[in-house]
C-alpha cells in the first residue's frame, strides 16, 4: 500500500523547482517569473471611467516589471533561478509605494498559503550621506538605511455575509528618519478604501495624499510578537540575496495563522485583524494576495521576488 | 505563444514643465512601442518625447528616436527595436505656461 502523503512529498522534494516550497495539498499558483508577471498586476483605484475620478492615493502603484538584476557596477546580478525577478519599483519619492496584486477567488473556507523567495534592495545614491548619518565603512552601506518597508497582505471576503478583512504584515527596515527597525509589524487598523477616503477628506478626497493608505493613521502599526529579524541586505545595492517567506492565512476565520521568514516562525493567531463594518458589493469569495514596498526618502526601493507559491488546504 | 506586457508608466498625470518616466526593465523583450495618449494639453503648449536607454537603469543616453509632437489631444506612437535592457521617455514641454495630462503606455513583446 503505497502512502499517498509520503508519495507527495517525495516527488515535492525530487522536483528542483518545487523543493524549496513547502504548499499545502493544493497548489493554486507556481510562479515562475522566467515566464511572464502571472498576473501580478498594479493595484489601481475604482473609477466611472473618467480617470479624473481615480483618487490620488490609488492612482500611481507602478507596473510589475521583470527583472535581470542588473546595475551600474554588477552588471547583471540575475535572480535565484533563471534569468528573472519580479520586480515592484518605487519612484524616488518619500512614502511612494509600489503594489501588485493577484486576484483569486476561494474555493473553500480554510487555510490559504503564500511562498516566495524574495529580496529587497535600495537603489544606487550617490549622494553625500547627511551629517552625523552613519558613512560607508567598507562593510555597512548607508543605502541599506535608505530601504523603508515591504509588505504582504490579502483582501478577502470572508463569509457569504460579505464581511470582508484585510491581513497584513510589514517587515519595516528603515523609519522615514533612517533609522533601522528590521521588525515585522500587522496593522490595527482598515486600509482606506474609496467609500473611507470620502468621510475622511471630504474636501478633497480625490487628491489628498496619504503617507500610507494601508491603515487610517500611519501610526496604526503594532510590533509582531518576536518579530525583530535582521535581514540580509548584504551591504551594498547590487549584492542580491533571496530569503525565504511562508505565510499562512485562514479564510473563515478572517486571520492570519504564521510566518515564517527563513528560520524565524512567528505565531499569528492570536493577532486581530479588523473587518469592514459594512459589506461589499460584488467580491463574493473575493481572494487577493498583495505584495507592495515603500520608500521613506528620496531613493527608489525594489522588491524582487524570485518565485512565489500559493497553495491551500481544499 | 509570445510574450507581452502592457505598463502604464504614467495614468492620467498632468505635468507644467519636461519630465521623464520611470525606468523600465525591459531586457527580456525583443520588441517595444511605446503610446502617449495626450488627455488634454493647454493652448500652446507643445511636447516632444525621445526615446532612452540605458545599461543600468541609472545613466541615460538619447535612443535616437522621438515621438511625432503633440500639440493637441490624441494617441501618439513609435516603434523600437534592439534597446538593450531599459526604456525611459523623455519629455521636453514648451510654450507660455504649459501644462498636459497624460496616460503613458509601454508596450513589449517577445
Amino acid at each position: 500500500m503505497i502512502d499517498a502523503d509520503a508519495l507527495r512529498l517525495a516527488l515535492l522534494r525530487a522536483d528542483p523547482k518545487l523543493s524549496k516550497f513547502n504548499p499545502l495539498p493544493r497548489i493554486l499558483c507556481f510562479d515562475d517569473f522566467d515566464n511572464g508577471v502571472n498576473g501580478w498586476c498594479e493595484l489601481i483605484g475604482n473609477t466611472d471611467g473618467n480617470l479624473d475620478n481615480m483618487a490620488r492615493y490609488v492612482r500611481d502603484f507602478h507596473p510589475a516589471q521583470l527583472s535581470t538584476c542588473t546595475y551600474f557596477d554588477q552588471g547583471t546580478h540575475g535572480p535565484m533561478s533563471g534569468t528573472y525577478a519580479l520586480k515592484a519599483a518605487t519612484r524616488p519619492v518619500p512614502d511612494h509605494m509600489a503594489v501588485l496584486c493577484k486576484r483569486l477567488t476561494w474555493q473553500d473556507l480554510g487555510p490559504v498559503q503564500m511562498e516566495m523567495y524574495f529580496s529587497y534592495k535600495s537603489e544606487w545614491n550617490f549622494e553625500p550621506v547627511p551629517e552625523g548619518g552613519r558613512e560607508w565603512d567598507g562593510n555597512y552601506h548607508p543605502s541599506e538605511a535608505q530601504f523603508g518597508d515591504i509588505m504582504i497582505g490579502n483582501d478577502i471576503q470572508i463569509d457569504d455575509e460579505g464581511r470582508r478583512t484585510h491581513c497584513a504584515l510589514r517587515y519595516v527596515n528603515a523609519d522615514a528618519q533612517g533609522n533601522l527597525i528590521r521588525r515585522w509589524k500587522y496593522k490595527t487598523s482598515l486600509q482606506v478604501t474609496r467609500r473611507t477616503i470620502r468621510d475622511m477628506f471630504p474636501d478633497d478626497y480625490l487628491e489628498h495624499p496619504l503617507e500610507d493608505f494601508q491603515v487610517q493613521d500611519p501610526a496604526d502599526w503594532e510590533d509582531v510578537p518576536d518579530g525583530y529579524q535582521p535581514l540580509c541586505y548584504n551591504e551594498i545595492p547590487s549584492k542580491v540575496n533571496w530569503h525565504y517567506l511562508r505565510w499562512v492565512f485562514d479564510i473563515g476565520r478572517g486571520r492570519n495563522v504564521e510566518l515564517q521568514v527563513n528560520d524565524k516562525v512567528m505565531d499569528l493567531r492570536d493577532i486581530p485583524v479588523p473587518v469592514h463594518d459594512s459589506p461589499y458589493w460584488g467580491l463574493a469569495r473575493l481572494l487577493n494576495l498583495e505584495i507592495n514596498v515603500r520608500t521613506r526618502v528620496p531613493v527608489r526601493n525594489f522588491l524582487y521576488v524570485d518565485s512565489l507559491l500559493i497553495s491551500a488546504d481544499w | 505563444m509570445r510574450t507581452s506586457h502592457t505598463a502604464v508608466v504614467e495614468r492620467n498625470s498632468v505635468f507644467t514643465s519636461s519630465f521623464d518616466t520611470e525606468p523600465h526593465e525591459c531586457a527580456w523583450a525583443s520588441e517595444a512601442r511605446w503610446f502617449v495618449r495626450i488627455l488634454s494639453i493647454r493652448q500652446g503648449a507643445e511636447l516632444r518625447a525621445r526615446v532612452q536607454i540605458s545599461p543600468d537603469g541609472m545613466f541615460w543616453i538619447d535612443e535616437g528616436t522621438e515621438l511625432p509632437v503633440m500639440r493637441e489631444e490624441g494617441l501618439y506612437s513609435i516603434k523600437l527595436r534592439e534597446f538593450g535592457g531599459w526604456l525611459r521617455l523623455s519629455a521636453d514641454l514648451d510654450g507660455s505656461d504649459p501644462e498636459v495630462k497624460v496616460i503613458i503606455y509601454l508596450v513589449l513583446k517577445e
